[in-house]
């Protein structure tokens, strides 16, 4: 299998050098001194990290800068090492990523920065010495609590439930996850958790992973999706297994993928920050960023048409994260 | 091992050397009779495998024994055996394809996409498959006609169709029109329709496998190519269809998974090169070509699929589901490397 790994490294290598020079030429071509913005997604197919690179496009118009989207296909932090390298090759003036590996990451974000490359994290952060400000689109905190608050609700704070996540080893859900304990434990403590199943950031297999938890655990109350595609998923399942409003769903995900569940009665909540907002605020803080313009210490910093946002400390904070329930739901397009 | 799939026509000495040690030239009887019982040997420990899982689910874990969500559990595996069945004639051919995951997620959003349009579902299944097809026969063309290696020629497409997906698509569900799910039918008449397809086409192949001559044409090509070709039967040709045929077999997969659910998500097949090919190997088919049977195929997926939902079951840590999973493709490949061993001297 060597040899196989080796070939895909090589593939993957030569597509992102393909990548890199394309967008490379059309930096050149426009001339003058247009500033370039890197923004890597986890993985650059995936419907929620496209909604932020809808603000981003905004903020890049708005701004006038040259903004390159790219990223590992799959969720791979050793993919996402690479592709910062290919950036500082590039010379690029700011790079903003969404990590999938705190510590995978960090060496390279790190070398970027000794470039003299002004590095900010979005979404999921990487070590703190390897970026300036890390844009948080919610505390993990502020996540954790909602989810477990809004799943006490549903159940009338008392009975299982079960988790479905991306995967095992990615870093802002296990953070998540903690807050998501820690609120359970002081909070609610007749809630209890059974299972923690991993979807690889896949509908079909949510669908199949909720399936499998539904039978095993015949008085789950409760299914919390904390990664988007997970949601529309395990609300299917829920459907199929005849378990609609016996078995509640919530999770982590976007409104246009959940509006059919939510409106059948078979999701409950689905819990989000504004994405395009989370794009949009990146780039602006980036800009900012490159431009000297945001510095340590900093308290307030404004955003174009959104406004003053807060930082605490190095945190740049969006704001509180916001349910959409079959009330709301359809006031939002992403 | 990769360099007998990666070289399966320049290195026509290294192919003969090989599968003079195997038993499936189909001509030799009695090499035909000891090769018999060895295969069914293989075929046989999967099976046992499988029934001793789902013995010690029934032991430990009855509750995975309930009509619903085994029904389901069958219903999602229909389309990965449909692949499988596929990608075992193409493994057998002594060619590779790892591109089934891209071209699943190609036919799914087309075909997500013609629905929506509101195309007759009568429409969109061949049109689902007549593109598989189209996908496979530009890997059996790229294979046979230039003679290219399999492996770099399917992982190039792989990365295009996918990448190709992914910019057309940035990564947006589609959403179908109102009954379009279990093609119209109830929930349950659906899912047995999907699960009689996948069984009628298995048994369909494993028997034209056995007793047509065009399946015995593929155990010729994938154990020695210039034999094959000395006999009379056209290496080339039976490449490209395997490959063809493969992926016409993922056109309708893909169909036979977009109706389960009201949603197409862009990402679907993502990893499913992997699934049906540790399925195959599983299963007891030589990834070196010329020897397995879809019987075994069968078995080997059942197994693999069975693996995620009795973990859930036994309540064990979803950190061992892949590890689990590994370790039984390596024993299969173990197994097969000590017989050939042991069949050389």
């Amino acid at each position: 299998m060597n040899k196989f790994l080796s070939f895909s490294i090589v593939a993957g290598l030569a597509c992102l050098l393909g990548c890199g020079k394309s967008s490379d030429a059309t930096g050149g071509s426009s001339g003058g001194k247009k500033l370039t913005i890197a923004l890597m997604p986890k993985s650059k197919g995936n419907a929620y990290f496209i909604s932020c690179k809808k603000g981003a496009d905004k903020a890049a118009a708005e701004l006038g800068i040259e903004l390159i989207f790219d990223g590992p296909t799959d969720p791979d932090p050793a993919r996402q090492n690479e592709i910062i390298e290919n950036w500082i090759t590039l010379g690029v003036d700011a790079i903003a990523a969404a990590c999938e590996n705190k510590e995978g990451i960090s060496t390279a974000l790190r070398k970027a920065k000794a470039r003299g490359i002004k590095v900010i994290t979005y979404d999921a952060d990487a070590l703190p010495d390897a970026r300036e400000f890390f844009v948080n689109q919610a505390t993990p905190e502020g996540i954790g609590h909602r989810l477990m608050d809004e799943a006490a609700r549903l159940c009338g704070n008392e009975g299982e439930f079960a988790i479905i996540t991306a995967s095992l080893t990615a870093a802002n859900m296990i953070e998540w996850q903690k807050h998501i304990e820690a609120r359970r434990a002081s909070e609610y403590p007749k809630m209890k958790m059974v299972a923690l199943r991993p979807c690889d950031d896949l509908k079909d297999k949510a669908q199949s992973e909720a399936t499998a938890l539904l039978s095993a655990n015949p008085n789950l109350k409760l299914i919390m999706a904390i990664c988007s595609p997970a949601v529309p998923g395990a609300a299917e399942a829920v459907k199929q297994a005849g378990k609609t409003g016996r078995v509640k769903v919530i999770g982590l995900g976007l409104p246009s993928e959940n509006r059919r569940y939510v409106k059948e009665g078979v999701t409950d909540s689905v819990i989000l920050w504004k994405t395009e907002d989370l794009g949009y605020l990146t780039v602006y803080a980036a800009h900012a960023l490159a431009k000297g313009e945001l510095k340590t210490g900093d308290t307030r910093f404004k955003a174009g048409s959104l406004g003053e946002f807060e930082i605490q400390g190095d945190n740049l904070l969006l704001g509180k994260p916001f349910v959409f329930t079959k009330e709301n739901i359809d006031q939002f397009d992403f | 091992m990769l360099n007998e799939i990666r070289e399966p026509q320049c290195a026509q000495q290294a192919g003969a050397s090989a599968s003079d040690s195997g038993t499936r030239t189909s001509l030799g009887f009695r090499n035909f009779v000891v090769g018999f019982s060895h295969r069914h040997f293989r075929e046989v420990s999967v099976a046992a495998a499988l029934l001793v899982l789902l013995a010690a689910l029934a032991i430990f874990a009855p509750a995975f024994y309930q009509p619903q969500p085994l029904l389901s559990l069958l219903t999602r595996e229909a389309p990965t055996l449909v692949v499988a069945c596929g990608m075992a004639l193409v493994i057998i051919s002594r060619q590779i394809d790892i591109s089934v995951g891209s071209q699943f997620a190609v036919c799914s959003v087309s075909a997500g996409l013609l629905a929506a349009l509101n195309w007759p579902l009568a429409l969109v299944l061949p049109a689902s498959i007549a593109l598989g097809a189209a996908l496979g026969a530009i890997n059996g063309a790229l294979v046979a006609g230039l003679r290219l290696p399999s492996i770099v020629v399917t992982l190039a497409t792989m990365v295009t169709w996918r990448e190709a997906l992914r910019w057309l698509r940035q990564g947006e569900f589609v959403n179908l029109p109102d009954g379009a799910q279990w093609f119209g039918l109830s929930q349950v008449t659906g899912q047995i329709t999907l699960i009689v397809v996948a069984l009628t086409l298995l048994v369909a192949l494993a028997l034209a496998m056995k007793h047509l001559a065009a399946g015995r044409f593929v155990y010729a090509v994938g154990s020695d190519a210039e034999a094959a070709r000395l006999a009379g039967i056209r290496p080339q040709l039976t490449t490209f269809f395997a490959f063809v045929l493969l992926g016409a077999l993922v056109g309708l997969a893909a169909m036979m998974n977009v109706v389960q659910s009201p949603q197409v998500d862009p990402k679907s097949g993502t990893g499913l090169e992997l699934k049906v090919i540790a399925a195959v190997v599983v299963g007891g088919v030589a990834i070196s070509g010329g020897r397995g049977n879809l019987w075994g195929v069968f078995a080997g997926l059942l197994l693999l699929a069975c693996i995620s939902p009795a973990l859930t079951h036994l309540r064990v840590e979803a950190y061992w589901e892949k590890a689990i999973q590994g370790a039984i493709i390596l024993l299969a490949v173990v197994a097969d490397g000590l017989r050939s061993r042991k069949e050389r001297h």
